[in-house]
Formats: structure tokens, sequence, C-alpha cells
């Protein structure tokens, strides 16, 4: 049962943090409440006051250009992503994460904003955007910070942001020439959420040689992790079926899974070296023809 | 395809509460508001077992707004259960008293001016528990050592069920190649969309009102009057939309028990609405079992043999546990001809949320075993899977020893159009195959354990003045399109068209008695007693319509479309509605009343007639993760006439979606007692996108017990999608799954598994 709170709705950015400020660990931040809802229901969250930032137009916007990159207000929604012509020209990997992330009836109603700051290790968004090597952009009444996203998370279910912040946007770097960035999740059904998930970022040379790999697992660890020693691998290398394969037994080596009801932690290494190879493949011959 | 002769039936009909429910104004419980109502939630033990020592209320009761708490001791503490004739069987005190004996047991129930006051004072409920040892998996129940679940029962073992014929030990000998297998099966919650609820209304003149999610109204009118000291006539349970039952919601449930405990001691109503993880902690789930089976064969592939040694997981208490104990025992010689047969069936006691009837009622746990294992005999010996099941296929008029006489079969027709469609198929892409598997079920109970003094089925229709028809049936409509399914046999049995039906039922003080929604029975039973009484009320116009006509009495007369005529010369004739002012007239003003019921009688142990299938699922395997998809589910089906073809698709669907479930995806851990994932982003059920392609391929028979030849289209269509869902995998792999559901991870470990087996070969 949810237990009562005040609803705040501010008119804009500048509100929505003035009420952040004065209030603090009083408040919580709703957006789009796919994940909120649940665990207030649950319990785990009680509230006095939730301000819901889902009104705020200034914060729902796709923009691109060619030397910032993408920038995602944070209430946009899932939905509006996976429909963007301009993301699925630019960032295809993003509009294939988008369309197998929940049901079109989530995807409606959550946002960007709000997936990140769950901090949930099985989100979809994280790894992909991480592999994209993407920053958050964050304000309070006291001022703005940007943090890459790799460092936004500090653990479980945890994010850097204080109780008076916001996240405003999500800046994407316009993708380097040669790269290719492929994700795949692992669930037993379409669009439920990952088991294990891997985001690979591939950049190819034009002598043919791997310049650059980011990898990175999710629901592979308490928060999604960069697989480094995997992308060491991959570095300075022509790559082959040796590596690929190679690469996905280093990623099942460095992933820190746990246990849970849906899969051991042997069975979990074991996915990720499935995906991770299939992934690094994917990316590597994608790369080698853009 | 021949020409349809029905006017009514074989047709495509919409469910006739479509509007009401598609524009949201059906009314189910959940929505049942009335004035001065309270909330109740229940206090639920957080121990697999323990003996109660106290429980204080005092401190809920001093929060504002809560108006009582019941314990076991404010009721009767009456040991209730659904197989009334036998007291041994009904262990069960809603409200338990002495002891708990799983996770979720209800102990206390508090009434508040609302739900969340209510929820609060549970947290104030003080209850002293003494905790004891526990055991969760019938293995180890039934062992010597362990602890005793119900007092004086030893061993834990709480039913056996024997079924035998032929002379198993001759017949082994007969048999040229014997296998034996051991198999474990899972749980499955029913997964309504609608949680358990209730409202109970009580009031001075000792009169209650139910209105609650049920399978069967009459079911929780007597089994309510049992509990609480009333007469059953002073009870009225209403139930007129209920979203969806599966077999669970037939029994008393703590919803419906304290929400009326605690309403006769305010005179208030008090609603009581399970959250979605009270409909899985506690309530009752697909029985799990292990199965021990032994079969022997002779080398051109016909059935000497088959030893069957059942272990269920019974759970705390009884509920219908017994029924699915025979019942899959019975359904593990479906559906072949064995010489000889012996199953022995143990249903033990454990410290678990109780098990008890789903869809399919046993059936499905014993085609998983049973149709794995006949592929796996086909394998070794070289045999076709067809040819092996077409030899020993039941036929029309077999009768299996002892048990049933079969009325009416149309497997080997099934098997031939499946062998076909697999044939159009031609050579499938790697890591796919198609997995067989036939099935049979029963068209309703014969048993009367509830020892009902009713007939099984009852229905009156009622003829109005401007020819609208009132059909009353004690049936219910739970979704499945049952209503549908009656008013369509009422109008073309008395000849008029489908809208001039209106469908009276979910009310047990308006509606006739009937066993309700379960064991696939309505569409025969409630069908049967339906035709009956239009036939009865078209018998009462077709006199009236003979004198007037002044025909010579050879001529027969008819109804057919809303036209009275005569058969001969169906040009002479008038309207229906005419004529029923006429008859009205002629009969002082009484509207015109049929009756029928119907109450089995001669037709063995089991169900007056069984349907029959042969599923082919197309699944494709990652070898690499183990992931399942199920490309194709295509099942020949033999279920006599069908009546309503779009409900009878609908069930198909259901079913398939509910059995795929089964089959790969609804695992329920239970870890010391406790389901592991009481939620539905834990709990894997099959969403529209991962739904397979159904198609259905219906096999003309005509069953002679049945109305117009119906059988059941119900539940049977869970039982084969397990199984031929793991054929799938033994075929496109070669690995044999006893496990179901069989998850990503059981496929992966049993290919490392083998790999070994290899290695060291
Ligand atoms: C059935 C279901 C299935 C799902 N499946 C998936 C899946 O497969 N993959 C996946 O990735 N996700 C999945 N989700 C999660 C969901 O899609 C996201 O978590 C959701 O989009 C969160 O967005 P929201 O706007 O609804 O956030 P809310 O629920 O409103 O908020 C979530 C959290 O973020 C905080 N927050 C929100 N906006 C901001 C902001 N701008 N700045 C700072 N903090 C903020 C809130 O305080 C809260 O703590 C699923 C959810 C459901 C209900």
């Amino acid at each position: 049962m949810i237990h009562d709170f005040t609803y705040l709705r501010p008119g804009n950015v500048k509100e929505a943090l003035a009420m952040l400020a004065q209030h603090r660990d009083g408040a919580k931040i709703i957006c789009g409440g796919q994940s909120l809802l649940i665990i207030m229901r649950q319990g785990l969250v009680v509230t006095e006051y939730l301000v819901d930032i889902k009104g705020l137009d200034e914060l729902n916007c796709l923009i691109y250009d060619s030397r910032a990159g993408l920038k995602i207000g944070a209430t946009t929604t899932h939905r509006t992503i996976e429909k963007s012509r301009l993301v699925k020209e630019k960032y295809p990997v993003l509009v294939a994460m988008e369309e197998k992330l929940a049901s079109i009836q989530v995807r409606n109603w959550g946002t960007i904003g709000g997936n990140l700051a769950h901090a949930d290790a099985a989100g979809d968004p994280a790894p992909v955007l991480i592999a994209l090597n993407a920053t958050v952009t964050i304000a309070s009444s006291a001022g703005g910070r940007s943090v890459p996203l790799e460092e936004f998370y500090p653990g479980l279910f945890e994010t850097v942001l204080s109780p008076d912040e916001l996240v405003t946007e999500v800046l994407v770097p316009p993708p380097p020439a040669h790269t290719a960035t492929v994700y795949q999740k692992f669930n037993l059904l379409e669009s439920d959420q990952g088991i294990v998930a891997v985001a690979v970022s591939l950049s190819v040379s034009d002598a043919g040689i791997c310049q650059d790999a980011r990898i990175v697992l999710g629901n592979a660890a308490p928060i999604p992790i960069r697989a480094k020693n995997t992308e060491k691998l991959l570095i300075g290398n022509k790559l082959n079926e040796e590596i690929f394969t190679k690469a996905g037994e280093t990623a099942g080596e460095e992933a820190d899974p746990v246990a849970d009801i849906h899969a051991s932690e042997d069975y979990r290494r074991h996915l990720i070296a499935v995906l991770t190879r299939r992934m690094t493949k994917e990316a590597w011959e994608q790369a080698c023809q853009v | 395809m021949t020409a349809n002769k029905y006017s009514v039936l074989n047709t495509r009909v919409h469910n006739v509460d479509g509007y009401a429910k598609v524009t949201g104004r059906a009314t189910y419980t959940f929505d049942v508001k009335l004035p001065g109502m309270l909330y109740g939630k229940i206090l639920r033990s957080p121990h697999p077992h323990a003996r109660i020592i106290s429980i204080d209320p005092t401190e809920a009761l001093k929060l504002p707004g809560v108006r009582a708490v019941v314990t076991g001791k404010d009721t009767l503490g009456v040991k209730q259960g659904i197989w009334r004739r036998y007291p041994e069987l009904c262990d069960e005190q809603i409200l338990t008293i002495e002891k708990v004996r799983y996770i979720g047991e209800p102990v206390a129930a508090v009434a508040a001016i609302t739900e969340e006051i209510a929820e609060q004072a549970l947290d104030l409920i003080d209850v002293q528990y003494e905790v004891l040892p526990f055991v969760d998996d019938p293995m180890e129940a039934i062992k010597k050592e362990a602890p005793m679940i119900h007092e004086g029962v030893e061993r834990n073992v709480n039913v056996t069920r024997h079924i035998e014929w032929g002379d198993v030990e001759e017949a082994f000998e007969e048999a040229e190649y014997v296998r034996e297998d051991w198999f474990k099966l899972g749980g499955q919650a029913h997964m309504c969309m609608e949680t358990r609820a209730t409202v109970a209304s009580y009031t001075s003149d000792k009169k209650l009102t139910v209105y609650t999610s049920t399978q069967s109204p009459y079911y929780h009118q007597a089994l309510l009057a049992g509990v609480l000291g009333l007469r059953e006539s002073d009870i009225r349970v209403i139930a007129h939309y209920v979203g969806g039952g599966f077999g669970g919601k037939f029994e008393l449930d703590a919803s419906q028990f304290c929400a009326s405990v605690l309403s006769m001691k305010l005179s208030k109503p008090v609603k009581i609405v399970f959250t979605r993880e009270e409909d899985f902690i506690a309530t009752k789930r697909r029985t799990p079992m292990y199965y021990y089976v032994r079969t022997g064969v002779k080398k051109d592939g016909t059935f000497c043999a088959r030893e069957t040694r059942v272990f269920t997981n019974g759970g705390a208490y009884t509920g219908m546990g017994a029924t699915a104990l025979y019942l899959t025992g019975f359904f593990h010689s479906f559906p072949y001809k064995w010489k000889a047969y012996r199953y022995d069936g143990y249903r033990v006691y454990t410290n678990s949320l109780p098990s008890s009837s789903m869809r399919g009622f046993g059936a499905p746990q014993a085609m998983f075993c049973s149709e794995q294992q006949i592929d796996w005999i086909a394998a070794d010996l070289g045999l076709d899977i067809i040819e092996i099941r077409r030899k020993n296929a039941h036929t029309t008029g077999y009768e299996v020893p002892g048990q049933a006489t079969i009325g009416s079969c149309g497997l080997n027709q099934c098997l031939d159009r499946i062998e076909q469609w697999i044939k159009a198929k031609g050579t499938l892409p790697k890591n796919r195959a198609i997995g067989i598997s036939a099935a049979g079920f029963m068209t309703g109970g014969i048993f009367n354990w509830f020892d009902s003094p009713y007939s099984f089925s009852s229905a009156v229709v009622t003829i109005n003045y401007d020819g609208v028809v009132e059909l009353h049936v004690g049936a219910q409509d739970i979704g499945q399109g049952s209503n549908t399914t009656l008013a369509m046999i009422c109008a073309e049995a008395l000849g008029v068209k489908l809208e001039n039906i209106k469908v009276h039922s979910g009310d047990t003080d308006h509606c006739p008695a009937d066993l309700g929604a379960w064991g696939s029975r309505q569409t025969l039973m409630a069908g049967n007693a339906t035709k009956m009484a239009a036939e009865d009320a078209k018998k009462q116009l077709l006199e009236f319509a003979s004198a007037k006509f002044g025909y010579n009495i050879i001529y027969d007369l008819d109804i057919k479309d809303n036209w009275v005529h005569n058969v001969a010369r169906p040009e002479r004739g008038m309207n229906y509605v005419d004529l029923v002012k006429e008859a009205l007239r002629g009969k002082d003003g009484q509207r015109i009343i049929g009756r029928g019921h119907y109450t089995p009688h001669r037709k063995g142990m089991i169900s007056p007639a069984y349907s029959y299938m042969v599923q082919a699922v197309e699944a494709e395997i990652d070898v690499e993760t183990g992931k399942l998809s199920i490309i194709n589910c295509t099942t020949a089906h033999d279920c006599g006439q069908p009546i309503n073809t779009l409900g009878l698709i609908g069930q198909l669907e259901g079913a398939a979606s509910m059995a795929a479930g089964y089959g790969y995806l609804e695992n329920m851990p239970v870890e010391d007692g406790k389901v592991m994932n009481p939620n539905l982003v834990d709990y894997k059920i099959i969403r529209a996108p991962d739904m397979p392609e159904c198609e259905i391929i219906e096999i003309d028979t005509y069953e002679p017990e049945g109305p117009y030849g119906a059988k059941e289209a119900g539940e049977g269509l869970t039982n084969p999608t397990a199984a031929a869902l793991g054929n799938a995998i033994f075929h496109a792999t070669g690995l044999q799954m006893k496990q179901a559901p069989i998850m990503s991870e059981m496929i992966v470990n049993a290919f490392k598994e083998k790999k070994k087996e290899g290695g060291t070969r």
C-alpha cells in the first residue's frame, strides 16, 4: 500500500529545483512512475513530498548537433526515443535497445532520466549509453555539473545524485568514424528485463585494426561494468573467431554476477561469454562496413 | 467442409457479455461497493510450521478506524474441505487455531474503515509462535523421521490412490523392451486477472449476501453454510462477472471466509481483495509431482504394460488434491490401450502452500512424462512417432477397464492430420524441430465427493410475451464464455435467434443449483440441462401451434430461425413471437416455463465423454544459451460438435499460453517453504509478443452423450503442450528433459552433462 504524501507539481525546472532544495530528503522526484510506484507500493520508498517533473517540457527534447552529439532531455519517454528518425539514423542501437525495453505501455510512460536515476542493474539504457560514452547533466538550485554515465553509479540502486539534484539531460557524443555499437540482453520473454546484457562498441582503423573498444556488461555486477580486460584483448588487433571466443571467455571471467532465482552465477557467466562473443563479432562486422 | 446444419451452433459468436466487459460496465467483485462497507485484511503466518501460542489484538483495536479483529477462536472452528463425503479430507480451518502449516496461512483478520488502516492494524496484532521443524518436499515428508504436519497422519500421507487393470507382471514378461524414468514436475500459479475477492454483507435478520469471485456459486453457498452455521438458502452468492478461475476458485478461500466472519460480527458489509502476492502465496497451485514410469512394449511398438508411481506435493491441506491425484493416474494411461496398467499415487502433506486443481487437473503432468517417454521408446526401437501412437490409440467404443467407456474418439483422425501437417512443413532450419503429444480429457466429472443433493446441472427457460427468453442457469461464466455457449444451445433448441436469449447466471437466489465451472463440465452438463429446458418450452409452444394450425396429427411441427412451421411444408407457418403472444393468452397469461436438468448415469467412474487431440509444437532452441522459442502450436482436436467456433479458438490460445508457460517459463521455486517469486516481475508468464502461432484442425465426431454431440474444449488443450515441447527439444538436440518447466539453464546443463558422458565413453 502506498503511504500518504503531498503531491507537488512544479511549473518549470527552476521551481522543481527550489522544491527539492527546500525538502531535500523529504522529497522524491517522480517522472513516469514506472519504477518508483512499484517500490512505493512495496513500502520500500516512503516520502513526504512527491515532485512530479513529468510535465516539464523544457526537459522533453531530442536534439542532435554534429559536434556536441545527441542531447536527450530527462523527461523524454522511451517511446519517443524508439520512434525518433533522428536517433534511428545516428544511433540505431538506441532504437533497437528501446524496442525491447518492457512493453509499449511502459515505454509510453517511462523516461530516460527516470530509468537512469532508478539505477537498476538490469536496466537496458545504461550499458548502451556507457558504451556510447554518454554523460549525464545534473542540475540543482546551487548550479550544475556533468558526470560521465560510467561514473554515475557508486553501487546497487545508488547514484551520485544528492537529494536536491535533478538529471536534466543525457549527452551522447557523436559516433566516431568506423564505429559500431550493438547490444543484446538475454531473457526468456521478449521485452523482459535482461538476466544479463552486453553492449559492445568497436572502432576500426583504416588499416582494419580494432582501434577502440568499449564493452559494458549489464546485470553482471551490482552496477553496469566495463569489461576492461576484454577490451584490451581486442584493441590493436584484427579480430577473428578465435579472438571473439577469447573475448567471451574473458568477459565471463571478469563479470561479477550473483545467483538469483532466474540464473545461477555460473549460468550468468556462461551467458555473458556467449553474448560477448556474439556482440563483439557483430560489432566488428558492422564497424568494418561503415 | 459440409454446410452447417445448425442455425446458431457451429458459428463464430461474440460473447454475450462482450459489450459490458469491453466498455468497463461489467461489475466484478472488485467493483462492488455497498453503503457502510468496511475493508478487511488478513494477517498471515511468516512460518512454514509453528504452534500458535497466543494472538493479542489489543494494540490493533486501539488504532482509530479499526472496527474488529477476528481469529480462529471467533469462529466455529470447523475443519472444512470440498470432499465433504470424506470427513478425514476436510482438514482446513481457514483461520487456523492451533498450528500454522504454511507461510501465508491466515491467522487473523481485521476490518477497518479503509484498506490502509486495516493493513496498518495487521502490524499491531501480536502473535506468539513456537516455531516447529518443517518439511517442504514430499520425498522428505514421507520419511519416518519427518515432522508430522497433521496430527495422526503417519508419514504425512494424506491420500493414496490405486488404479490397476490386467496382469501387470505377466504383461511385462511379454514385453520385448522395457524402460523406466523419473520425472519432476513443478507447480504453477493460476494467475487469474482478478485476484480472489469478496464482499460479504450480513444483516441482523441472519441473511448473508456474498459477492465473490467464484467458479461455483453453489459450492460456496454450501461451504459457507457449513463453516458459518447458517442455512444454505440464507446465503446468497453473487458472481455476475468473474476474472478467471482456472481451477483455483471453487474451494472456500480466505477472502470469502474472513469477510463473512467479520461481517457477521459487525453486521456491516466487509470487502477483502487479495493482493497479487496473497494470490501467489496463500491460495492453491498446480500440484508439483514426482513421477516414476516403467513401460514395457513389443518391438513393433505395441504397448504391453505400464507401472507408475507418483508422489505429489500436497502442501498443507487437501483441497481438490485428492481428485488431482486420481486423475493424473488415470490420464497417464491416456489415450492408449494398455493391456495392463498399474498406478500408485501418494499425496503427501508438506509445509508449503497447498496444491490443488488447475486447468488440466493432473493431466499436463501425466502427459509430460508419458508422451516424452513414448518418443524415447520410439527412438530406441527405431519406430515412427505417429505410428507407435496410432498402433495403441483409443478408439470409439473402447473400454478403459473398470474406469470408462469411450463414447466417441477421433484420435486416429487427429494423428492422420498432424502427420500431414508435419509432412507439409518439410525440412526445418537448424536447431528447430517439431514435437508432438497426444492427449485426451474428461468432459465433466461424475464423482460427487461434494455430496450435492441437487442435479449436477439445471436450467430454467422462461418465455416472455415478446418472445424474449430468460435462461436461468447455475453454470458459471468465468470468462470461458459459458453464458454464450448456453445461449447458443438454448436458441438452437428452441429454434429462435440468439438475440432473443437473455442468460442469467451467477446468483444462487435466482439460478438453479449447478456444480459450476470446473472439470470441463459445463458445455456437456449445463448444455444438456439447457437443451432439455428449451425443448420442454418448445414442446409447450408446439402443442399450442398444433392445435392452432389444425394439421393432420401425422405432421411434425418445428421452430427454426423464429419461424414456427410444418416440417413437411416449411413455407406454412407463423412467426414465433406472434405464436408466443397467442400461446400466453391460451395459458391464462402464464409465461411459458421449461425445465431441464442433467446428472450422469452409467458412464463409468470418471466422465460421460472424452475429448481427444494431437498437438504439434514447433520450437527453436538456441543451443548455446538454452533459450527456447515456440514458433507454432497446431492442434488436431476432437471436441465433438463445436458450439461457438470463436470461443473454441479463445480456449485454444488461452490454453496454449498457459501450457507453454508450464513447459518452459512458469517456474515457481519454493525455498524453506517460501514462494520465491510471488510477483509478476519474477514469475514469468507469456505475453502477447511471445505467443506462438496457434492453429486448430477440427476433427468431426459426434458424442452421443453431449448436447448436439458436443464435448469439452476447455482444459484438455492444456495437457499436451509441455510434453510436445519436450519432444521438440529431444528431436532437435537429443536431450531428454525430465523436469518441467524446462528452464533454459537446465538445457545448458544437460548439454554439459551429455558432453561429459560422451567424453568418458
Ligand atoms: C513492467 C515493467 C517492465 C520493465 N522492463 C524494463 C526493461 O526491460 N528494461 C529497463 O531498462 N527498464 C524496464 N523497466 C523500468 C522502466 O522502464 C524504467 O525504470 C522507467 O522508464 C523509469 O522511468 P520513469 O520516468 O517511469 O521513472 P520513475 O519511476 O518516475 O522514477 C524512477 C526513479 O528515478 C528518479 N527520477 C526520475 N526522474 C528523475 C530525474 N530527472 N532526475 C533525478 N531522478 C529522477 C525517481 O525519483 C525514482 O527514484 C520496466 C518497468 C516496468 C513497470
